[in-house]
């Protein structure tokens, strides 16, 4: 009886062909569109997932990982002093206008860290080592930015530079980059400071004309691009001063996360103290819900869904239409609703997984592409595989079921008509 | 049944019906037992009375046919007797039961256990071979695998086809498409074949190998074999004709 769903299905090959093209492409959609909610919602927060503290502590006005307030160096010691814990590790957050050797700006992000330091720097690198940022004016870039940056070819080392200061690129981390925020530069705590507070220089010059209108000159003064490292001035040690952006802290071993985290709360003022778990779900679901990313996405893998079922069922409904005489045969030979009905599901769920199984591969090809030449990750995670894989099923078996009406309907008296 | 037990059995009863509704209760001895059957098509507000008060009995192990011109409700009243179409009104007994009172299922089992269908069309599966499609109809019955397999080669060998049993539909010949369908309709061997012009679609020479084949399964099968048709060949083979016209059976 099984071999009734399969060989008609397979009857009409090119028939057979494009509806699995229409199934490919809605499945497609569907992964695509939840991988790459997926893989975005992963980037956002990736860069704290790679560190290894227990907690962090933030200013208390943080709203997510890159929207924040600085707080005082000067809470390091603070930090350290307090019992409980075990180490603490400045990160400091900058944004940065990197010139490209194209000579074209982008925004960057610029890290700073201490590179003999154990709780931030967990990524891999691709090329280079972590130690070459201790030399100033370096950094280490994540991949997949290369070309936003005008780092052409990607492995080009020197010619970007930040307020004037050259940046050599020492390295390239693997799989670090946020989706939702402008390329990152890895740098030491010194030399990301540096670029951080390297200040175009800008003045306005006004005199008043003739007839009394104000006109005003804006002129901005770079430092020249290729100037040697030797001739700048080595980057300053961060002072008590300077403004910081996170403290990662290590527990002493069984220490009590809740407790340590309200006794640092109080040593430091002004401050929120959180598990690295909890700032990075803060960061993903600030990022789903502030740019409606969920909503979008989710949008287009509802209407991958629709397409999907809609196709399944115009070429279900089409196939059972043409072999209604069979069907009709089968009722007149006894046999019951239930056979028919397997036939027909049968038949969907052939469809669902020869659909399936090379939409899976196209998506994960796809992936390996974007996350190479773009930086954008599609996720597909194998629960994601198993999700939508009940989806495609759902989708071929649920649009089944409009043709299995049609042949409920058939009136087993049409066998005898000629 | 053998050969010789179906004649004497025959002979013994043909004197009882001289008229066919001459017993309306359930007859053991009759395959087919219809009674004061109407049918009426209703097209929106038009109604065309296709059968009129029709009245017919076929008994068990006879050949019996069914003639008339063109729009006279043969297959009309094939359809009914079969359980297909419900008639407006009227009883159908087969095999001693009333099967105007089965529900749509319980129906479906009957026609599954004891009829098989021979169609003007053939309707055979296009996609699956001559034996697979024999093997369905053993399947809807519940004998699977290499029983069911063995079992329509054994029929297909019957029809003269063990050679053809593995060629799709469309690389058979009409006759030969026709003789599938006949091993479909005895897989399982059901006590009623009911057909439905099997020879219309066939050039005469291969008319008349289903005839013979027709024939062959009716005399030593012992099955009741009803048969709608336009072929006076068939007349050769029949025990007994009911003519049909304008939805009335024409006496004889
Ligand atoms: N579904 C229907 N609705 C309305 N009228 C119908 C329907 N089916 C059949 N009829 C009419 O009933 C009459 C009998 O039809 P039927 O098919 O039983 O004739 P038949 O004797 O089998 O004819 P033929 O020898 O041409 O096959 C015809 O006039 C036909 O037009
Ligand atoms: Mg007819």
């Amino acid at each position: 009886m099984a071999s009734i769903a399969r060989k008609n299905l397979f009857e009409d090959i090119p028939r057979f062909l494009v509806a699995q093209a229409g199934i490919m492409f809605a499945v497609s959609l569907v992964t695509i569109q939840l991988g790459i909610l997926k893989g975005f919602s992963r980037s956002t927060a990736i860069v704290i997932d790679y560190a290894s503290a227990d907690l962090w502590v933030a200013s208390k006005e943080m709203v997510s990982f890159e929207l924040t307030s600085p707080i005082p160096a000067d809470y390091i010691n603070q930090a350290t002093q307090t019992p409980g814990v075990d180490r603490a590790e400045i990160l400091l957050l900058r944004a940065g206008r990197w010139r490209g050797p194209d000579g074209k700006l982008s925004p960057t992000r610029i890290f700073g860290f201490n590179p003999d330091g154990q709780l931030f720097a967990g990524w891999k690198l691709r090329d280079g080592e972590l130690n070459a940022i201790k030399q100033p004016y370096s950094a280490i870039v994540a991949n997949g930015v290369q070309k936003s940056l005008g780092l052409d070819p990607p492995d080009e080392r020197t010619g970007g530079s930040i307020g004037g200061l050259p940046v050599t690129i020492v390295g390239t981390a693997e799989d670090v980059q946020s989706n939702a925020s402008s390329p990152f530069l890895f740098a030491s705590l010194e030399t990301a400071n540096a670029y951080g507070s390297a200040e175009v220089n800008s003045s306005i010059n006004c005199t008043r004309n003739a007839g009394g209108d104000l006109n005003c000159v804006n002129s901005f003064k770079n430092r020249p691009i290729g100037e040697k490292v030797g001739e700048l001035p080595t980057p300053k040690p961060l002072s008590v001063g300077d403004p910081i952006t996170y403290i990662l802290i290590r527990a002493k071993p069984g220490e009590d996360l809740p407790t340590l985290k309200q006794r640092l709360t109080q040593a430091l003022p002004e401050t929120q103290v959180l598990t690295q778990t909890e700032l990075a779900a803060l960061t993903r679901n600030y990022w789903e819900a502030r740019t409606g990313v969920g909503f979008i996405l989710g949008l287009g893998a509802t209407v991958g869904f629709i397409v999907g079922m809609v196709v399944v069922g115009q070429i279900l409904y089409a196939s059972v239409a043409d072999h209604l005489r069979e069907f009709g045969t089968l009722k007149a030979m006894g046999a019951p609703n239930s056979v028919i009905y397997r036939i027909i599901i049968e038949q969907s769920l052939w469809m669902a997984i020869l659909g399936y199984v090379p939409s899976m591969g196209i998506c994960l090809a796809l992936g390996q592409w974007t996350q190479v030449t773009r930086g954008i990750m599609i996720l597909i995670e194998p629960s994601t595989g198993i999700a939508v894989l009940v989806l495609t099923i759902v989708m071929c078996v649920g649009s089944a079921l409009f043709a299995v009406q049609k042949v409920t309907r058939v009136d087993p008296a049409i066998v005898f008509k000629a | 049944m053998t050969a010789i037990g179906f004649n004497r059995f025959f002979h013994k009863t043909a004197a009882l019906d001289s008229t066919p509704s001459q017993a309306l209760t359930p007859v053991k001895e009759a395959a087919i037992v219809a009674t004061h059957i109407n049918m009426l098509y209703r097209n929106g507000s038009e109604e065309f009375k296709a059968l009129q008060d029709v009245n017919l009995r076929v008994k068990a192990g006879e050949v019996h046919l069914l003639m008339g011109p063109s729009g006279s409700g043969k297959t009309t009243l094939l359809s009914i007797l079969a359980g297909l179409l419900t008639p407006t009104a009227g009883q159908v007994c087969l095999l001693g039961e009333e099967i105007t009172k089965f529900s749509r299922s319980r129906l479906a089992a009957f026609r599954l256990q004891s009829l098989g269908f021979i169609f003007q069309g053939f309707n055979l599966f296009p996609a699956l071979t001559a034996c697979e499609n024999v093997e369905v109809a053993f399947h809807l019955k519940g004998i699977q695998g290499p029983q069911a397999r063995h079992q329509s080669i054994e029929l297909l060998t019957q029809v003269g086809l063990a050679d053809r049993a593995h060629h799709r539909p469309q690389d058979l010949s009409g006759g030969q498409k026709q003789r599938v369908a006949i091993a479909r309709a005895l897989a399982g061997d059901p006590q009623i074949i009911m057909a439905d012009e099997p020879t219309a679609a066939l050039d005469s020479h291969n008319g008349y190998a289903v005839i013979e084949l027709l024939r062959e399964l009716a005399k030593t099968g012992g099955r009741t074999v009803l048969i709608v048709t336009h072929d006076p060949r068939i007349l050769d083979i029949a025990d007994r004709v009911t003519d049909l016209e304008d939805g009335k059976i024409v006496p004889h």
